[in-house]
């Protein structure tokens, strides 16, 4: 079963384009690691698949990309539907401008969730990230108040809040500080058998450490991709080779 | 070494540069705000700030005050501001929302800049024109409409700066949560509520100080506001009234009425201050 299939997917900015005939098919309830160097296409490609792509107004999209078996790129499709059933967790924590308790109030509140247990809710998705304890007497405060590890995790518990089906992770960990980014890995790993997981890092070992499928991009285009253990231990491409040894990137 | 030396003393001479130009600024405020009170304080009474003016109070030896003119102001400039964050405010978030870069958004900052430079006795006529056509008689409602055609380009081009600040991520961030634009407009508000209530209160300086766009539209009167047909009194026009008269006790009248003017203001924006310090506990920097 593969929740997301990527088929034929090309994205234009402007006149460059970014993806070249992407086709992939992203495996259920298992850790995806997209890798590749800076400018490869990697957020690219991982901000199709919510359709995030489409705020920006230079961008052209062309290609299918199956959710559930229904294209999302098609016509008459409810985008805040798909952003609702695949989450982001983006690369800087970037918590709303409201307190720690509404920022994870947020998504059960607009997509009607809560059926008045809404605080149940908020503490059971701040447990799930380890925030809990941490935040329980200031849960009023505004969320700007936390440190750059709690905030990220803070983004994570809004993200689980809205129930989604697949998590995407854009360098989740890039700019947080060694033991938090470690934090959030064990996490992510723990949420393998609720979520299908898709991650971006340009960290060839956290993907060694995390993934159970790697994709590999080069240039806009995808060279490899397959089990990880088969494209850590055996790459079929020379560009792959040469990435995992790090002679090029 | 030559070259150290020279990078100091240009550090040096730029930045008595920019004291003496914030001197400059600071003195003439305090100038302005001087003479007002040195030439006003004398006339200023509690009679002044809570009666309406009675017989002869422009010959010298009338008695009562400005209160009329207090809360015509007041109105005034309250309706006008109210009125036109209520055009500015939506504008401001569709083109930031719904057309974010596009042609519709520039030409009208283009229109509102223009509009920002146009002298306020050109809305006053226009107003003018307007009230004629539609058969009305200077109110306090053609006052208020006049006034708020004044400020609406001053709140909704600082709103439009405001909104341009936020981050870029709150768009992602909301949207990934799968926001609709609704929604994501209410959060974009969280985060600029402090900005708009800056722009508000620029908007309502503006429109509180304004003699030459109430001149036409909104009349002038003796009498406390009666209603929002009849003529308001206002303090600009009164400053303006007392200090055109030949007698000395009414010019310093004019003084006191802008020294109260003044501090209405000054007032307004210390609560502003308060409430945006307090609005912004959330704001993302």
């Amino acid at each position: 079963m593969q929740p997301l299939s990527i088929r034929k997917l090309n994205v234009w900015y402007g006149k460059q384009q970014a993806l070249k005939d992407i086709t992939v098919d992203i495996p259920y309830h298992q850790i995806t690691a997209i890798i590749g160097p800076s400018g490869c296409g990697k957020s690219t490609l991982l901000k199709s698949f919510n359709r995030l792509l489409d705020l920006n107004e230079q961008v052209r999209i062309n290609g299918q990309i199956l959710f559930d078996g229904e294209n999302i790129y098609a016509p008459g499709v409810d985008v805040t539907d798909i952003r609702t059933r695949i989450g982001l967790l983006a690369q800087k924590p970037f918590p709303l401008p409201m307190s720690i308790y509404d920022n994870v109030a947020y998504g059960p509140r607009i997509h009607g969730l809560a059926n008045g247990n809404l605080s149940q809710i908020v503490t059971a998705q701040l447990q799930a990230v380890g925030l809990w304890d941490e935040v329980k007497e200031r849960l009023k405060d505004p969320a700007t108040g936390l440190s750059g590890g709690q905030q990220q995790r803070l983004c994570l518990a809004r993200t689980l809040a809205v129930q989604p089906e697949v998590l995407l992770c854009d360098e989740s960990t890039a700019s947080l500080d060694p033991i938090s980014a470690r934090g959030i890995e064990e996490l992510l790993r723990g949420f393998k058998d609720k979520y299908t997981l898709v991650l971006v890092t340009h960290d060839i070992d956290q993907a060694r450490r995390l993934a159970d499928y790697v994709i590999f991009m080069w240039l806009g285009e995808l060279v490899e991709h397959g089990p990880a253990r088969r494209f850590f231990e055996q790459p079929q491409q020379e560009l792959t080779q040469a990435y995992l040894a790090r002679e090029i990137g | 070494m030559k070259r150290k030396k020279l990078r100091r003393a240009e550090d040096l001479f730029f930045t008595w540069v920019m004291r003496a130009c914030l001197m400059t600024a600071a003195v003439v405020l305090g100038l302005i705000l001087f003479v007002i009170f040195w030439r006003g304080i004398g006339a200023l009474s509690w009679e002044m700030v809570s009666q309406p003016p009675s017989g002869g109070f422009y010959l010298s030896q009338g008695g009562g005050g400005v209160f009329h003119a207090i809360v015509g102001s007041l109105y005034l400039a309250a309706g006008a501001t109210l009125l036109a964050s209520l055009i500015a405010v939506p504008v401001v978030l569709y083109i930031h929302v719904y057309s974010p870069n596009g042609r519709l958004a520039n030409n009208l900052r283009l229109a509102l800049d223009i509009m920002w430079g146009i002298p306020s006795i050109v809305y006053g006529a226009f107003g003018f024109a307007l009230m004629i056509y539609l058969g009305m008689r200077a109110s306090l409602l053609a006052g208020i409409i006049t006034l708020a055609l004044v400020v609406l380009p001053i709140l909704a081009r600082t709103f439009d700066e405001v909104v341009s600040m936020a981050p870029r991520h709150l768009h992602e961030t909301t949207f990934s949560l799968g926001s609709t634009r609704l929604e994501f407009l209410g959060v974009l508000l969280r985060q600029t509520v402090p900005g708009l209530l800056t722009a508000v209160l620029l908007a309502f300086g503006r429109g509180i100080g304004d003699a030459a766009s109430v001149l036409f539209t909104a009349g002038f009167t003796n009498n406390m506001p009666e209603g929002l047909l009849r003529p308001v009194a206002s303090l600009p026009l009164a400053v303006f009234f007392q200090l055109g008269t030949p007698f000395p006790e009414v010019q310093a009248r004019a003084y006191a009425s802008a020294l109260i003017l003044t501090v209405i203001i000054l007032t307004i924006s210390i609560l502003a201050q308060l409430s945006i310090s307090r609005l912004g506990r959330h704001v993302i920097r």
